[in-house]
């Protein structure tokens, strides 16, 4: 049986028509294209479909999608405002906080859900929060370390990211201008 | 011998190129793909570990609304495959050897609908009696799990050299024990998965989380009977590889086979349960004795290791991971007399394979114990022990390995120092102990085919920035930043100026992929050398614009300058566009190869199998509390050579995810299984590292210079799995005095062998 639900996601609300049995991670991923939302282990241990719904963090693959009709839901993409990250965003990139990158949405989630609750946690509040979300790759170390940045306002204030020098003015429109002068 | 060189990208803290797309979910994993009319697919498994199948009825799930394609092995040509020895199947054909094997799959519309066509496909079981223990399985009259394997052998060695019996007659003391390491699962976040495609001209295109696109593409095309060409491979973003994803399962084909038949992609994607019942493949389950002979003053004489390696139900690359497990750790210290005897048998388990370490970290569970076994039966210092006998540079293992560079040394006086080990030592406390252990790596080992190099392309657009086209595996571990570093480095140009393709076997030329920590000092070789190319013909172009011979021409920061006048230059910009706009003109693609120079290793496995060794120490401090057996990790310190650090943000990386991982095989994770049935397929039973367990940690890098690698680097990614098993346990026998031989060290078994010990001191009182 499909039932109609009003989500909203990021701010935006999108009318779906569901089976009651849906997942939001499902719904998420399939029906709304949110895939930065991951799967990892499907029984709410490990923390990659971290959500927030209503300011506090959730597995989105133990949450009915039903059930979060008229609550606000926060994905890792609503995070990023006009191009430009969040400040966990920024830190886990300055300080190397993933690897392959599978687990960084629920771990930002997480710390955001954590860092809104409580801005200034310690060193000890962070590792005991982050402890629900499993990386595989970092050893942790670096996701500490970023978010720890946050907490201590030591991320760079003119962050770019791969930021190009402009080695030459751009001249392909001259060059091809020329070609047009010849003809 | 390290070397002060000074590099402009090579070495700095960069960013990592793909930063973006990983802190914002852009970036897009093999669950993340989604191809116009796809179909979902889904396997039936075997609930048995070994059993006959009569016959199997589809008919059932066919008829089911939405289901678009059944396919059982009547469906393939029935050619086994493997990466040592074909020994295995895309779908069951005519018995099943373990737990999870694939038998059927199902493709169709949603996975509901696949979910149920897999519970109406009808199997004709007979179950067989299985064998689950490796030495049961070589006694005579044990069931057979493969017909033609006699006593379940699937590979012996017997190797000596130097005379042992001598060796051990001149030692003055001799130590023995045997140790017990356990599969453990490389728990990628992300699973394996693959979406394929075949297109009526007889051509697959198969998307993969795979860390070794080319072997993949091999081994694919053998077991569908196709040419490679006919297999395109296109990589997504890996979410974690550790050696499970490098294509000895058969997710890929069994998407292959279903995508044909239902003339539809198809997706296929493991669960978190089947990535433990028959996705990425184990650490191979070995029972390892060591038998060492020291002389007094703490010479390392003689090393005889016995290895019991269980393959499980298939071989993949444990044949491989045997051997080193048998002989990798003698390029670690200065060996003259060895003799290794190993076997590999099957089982009906699941099949065994690669991850990181590579049968290093169950070698250097056992042999670094029986060190410091020595060690105290000697009287010496742990870390003296390891001083008086590790390799340095210009040693030659008895197997051949030769060793350009080697800071082993260096590393160990870092650690010293770094553990303050002395004074620790000196103020032990009660229930507090040290331990240590020294690592060895290889960086590339040549064993698939006499070829153990890289190829890479890279393609100069005409705004002078550079495109690397390399069909290596980046699989999470940030190569692919160190890769565009050294062509930045080589180029002369800003390392934002560089990006890299993603992998693709139809556009990126011949690479082996990502294992034996090979990526950083393989392909990195070939990068540079593609680069230095792209440079020749940068500087041929600017001669004639500089007025200049191209020998006196010298890039830096994005432009050309000539040599001694630096005033006269220009970008590359201008040069890549003078070089296409104008008569004849042509852009800019250089090309490069590397194959170390190393050798395959002959019938008697003597050969120095790699082009560079690099080396590591790491020790622990522990706290051992004697009321509950839970073990503390104080402090760990961790001293590596990998030659010059190229990306120090990946390096640091490596060193740090290599502990959790080494931490978690020490303590925690370990297969529970019963009569061949895994009882603890998820995260919540089978534990890996969270935050909270990761000790307080020193590392550095050691100054080092490899004179083969690309400015000097070589390789790192396996080297911090490999010893920690071993120096939690050094660490615990020093507190307590009590040492644990079977992986993983459990409070449990610590409390036992405790009370074990206090009952024994007892009766002698």
């Amino acid at each position: 049986m499909k039932k109609k639900v009003t989500l909203t996601v990021n701010g935006e609300e999108h009318e779906i028509e569901i089976e009651a049995n849906r997942l939001l991670l499902q719904v998420l991923r399939d029906t709304l294209g949110l895939t930065g939302t991951k799967e990892g282990c499907s029984i709410g241990v490990c923390g990659a479909c971290s959500v927030i719904i209503d300011g506090r963090v959730v597995s989105s693959c133990l949450t009915l999608a039903a059930a979060c009709a008229g609550k606000k839901i926060e994905t890792i993409e609503g995070l990023a405002e006009d191009g430009r990250l969040h400040p966990l965003q920024q830190a886990f990139i300055e300080y190397g906080g993933f690897q392959c990158g599978i687990c960084t949405p629920g771990q930002i989630m997480a710390a955001k859900s954590l860092l809104d609750e409580n801005p200034k946690p310690t060193e000890d509040e962070v590792k005991e929060w982050m402890s629900g979300n499993l990386c595989r790759c970092t050893g942790y170390y670096k996701i500490l370390e970023a978010v720890m940045a946050v907490v201590n306002n030591k991320i760079d204030p003119d962050f770019a990211f791969r930021k190009r020098e402009q080695t030459a003015k751009i001249q392909s429109l001259d060059v091809y201008k020329s070609v047009a002068k010849t003809n | 011998m390290a070397k002060a060189e000074k590099f402009s990208v090579v070495g700095q803290r960069v960013q990592r190129i793909e930063g973006f797309d990983k802190v914002t979910g852009d970036s897009q994993f093999i669950a993340d793909i989604y191809l116009p009319n796809m179909l979902v697919g889904k396997i039936l498994r075997s609930p048995f570990p070994h059993a006959r199948i009569r016959g199997i009825d589809t008919s059932k799930a066919e008829k089911l609304r939405g289901v678009r394609a059944v396919v059982t092995a009547e469906d393939t040509i029935k050619r086994p495959w493997g990466a040592f020895f074909a020994d295995q199947y895309i779908l069951s054909v005519g018995k099943t050897r373990y737990v999870g094997e694939e038998v059927a799959a199902v493709a169709a519309v949603d996975p509901d609908i696949a979910e149920e066509a897999i519970d109406l496909i009808e199997v004709d079981w007979e179950p067989l009696p299985g064998v689950f223990d490796a030495e049961e399985a070589m006694q005579d009259g044990a069931p057979l799990v493969h017909d033609d394997k006699a006593n379940n052998v699937a590979m012996t060695m017997d190797i000596e050299r130097g005379n042992i019996v001598q060796a051990f007659a001149e030692s003055d003391v001799v130590v023995e024990d045997t140790f017990v390491s356990m599969p453990q699962w490389h728990c990628s976040i992300e699973t394996i998965g693959s979406v394929a495609e075949y297109a009526p001209n007889g051509k697959y295109t198969i998307y993969m989380n795979t860390q070794t696109l080319f072997n993949a593409r091999y081994r694919i095309a053998t077991a569908l009977g196709v040419p490679e060409t006919d297999v395109r491979i296109i990589q997504s973003a890996v979410g974690g590889g550790f050696g499970g994803k490098s294509c000895d399962d058969n997710n890929a084909l069994v998407a292959a086979v279903l995508a044909r038949k239902a003339g539809k992609p198809v997706k296929l994607i493991n669960t978190r349960e089947e990535e433990f019942l028959a996705g990425c493949r184990p650490r191979v389950f070995m029972k390892i004795n060591v038998r060492l002979g020291f002389k007094k003053d703490g010479r390392i004489r003689a090393k005889h290791i016995k290895v019991i390696a269980d393959n499980g139900a298939y071989s993949a690359k444990a044949p491989a991971i045997t051997g080193v497990a048998a002989m990798r750790h003698d390029t670690c210290y200065k060996y003259s007399d060895v003799k290794t005897e190993a076997v590999l048998v099957y089982t009906n388990k699941i099949p065994t394979g690669a991850f990181r370490g590579f049968g290093n970290p169950s070698a250097e569970w056992a042999v670094e114990q029986a060190i410091d076994l020595g060690a105290h039966e000697l009287g010496i210092d742990p870390i003296e022990i390891a001083r008086i006998n590790a390799a340095e540079t210009g040693y030659v293992s008895p197997h051949g390995n030769r060793v350009n560079s080697c800071e082993l040394k260096q590393c160990l006086d870092m650690a010293e120092k770094m553990m303050d080990w002395k004074s620790k030592r000196a103020g032990k406390q009660p229930n507090t102990g040290l331990g240590l252990a020294c690592t060895v790596h290889v960086s590339g080992k040549r064993h698939f085919g006499d070829y153990d190099g890289s190829s890479a392309t890279i393609k100069l657009n005409e705004d002078g920035k550079a495109l690397i086209l390399s069909g290596e595996g980046e699989c999470g571990q940030g190569v692919h930043t160190a890769m565009c570093q050294i062509a930045a480095e080589e180029l002369g140009v800003p390392v934002e100026d560089v990006e890299i393709s993603r992998a693709d076997t139809d556009l990126t030329t011949f690479c082996l992929g990502a294992f034996a920590s090979r990526l950083t000092y393989v392909s990195g070789n070939a990068v540079k050398n593609a680069a230095a190319n792209v440079k020749q013909q940068l500087f041929e172009q600017a001669s004639e614009m500089l007025e200049a011979n191209a020998e006196d021409l010298v890039s830096h920061d994005g432009r050309i300058f000539v040599r001694g006048a630096e005033g006269k230059s220009v970008s590359v910009s201008d040069v890549a566009r003078a070089r296409l706009f104008r008569h004849n003109g042509a852009p800019i693609v250089g090309s490069g190869s590397f194959d170390a120079d190393s050798v395959l290793p002959d019938s008697t496995r003597f050969g120095n199998e790699s082009g560079a060794y690099n080396y590591g120490v790491q020790a622990a401090q522990v706290h051992v509390d004697p009321e509950t057996g839970q073990v503390k990790i104080l402090y760990f310190v961790i001293a590596s050579d990998c030659g010059t650090v190229i990306y120090p943000l990946g390096a640091e990386g490596q060193v740090e995810g290599g502990l959790s991982q080494g931490i978690g095989y020490a303590l925690t994770e370990g297969l529970q299984i019963d009569e061949g049935k895994p009882l603890n397929p998820n995260f919540s039973d089978y534990r890996i590292p969270s935050m909270r367990d990761m000790p307080p940690l020193q590392h550095a890098f050691a100054d080092s210079y490899e004179p083969t690698g690309p400015f000097g680097a070589k390789g790192l990614g396996e080297l911090n799995m490999d010893p920690t098993a071993a120096v939690i346990s050094n660490a615990i026998f020093d507190a307590v005095g009590v040492r644990i031989k079977t992986l993983p060290i459990t409070p449990e078994k610590i409390l036992k062998a405790l009370r074990e010990k206090a009952a024994l001191e007892k009766a002698k009182t």
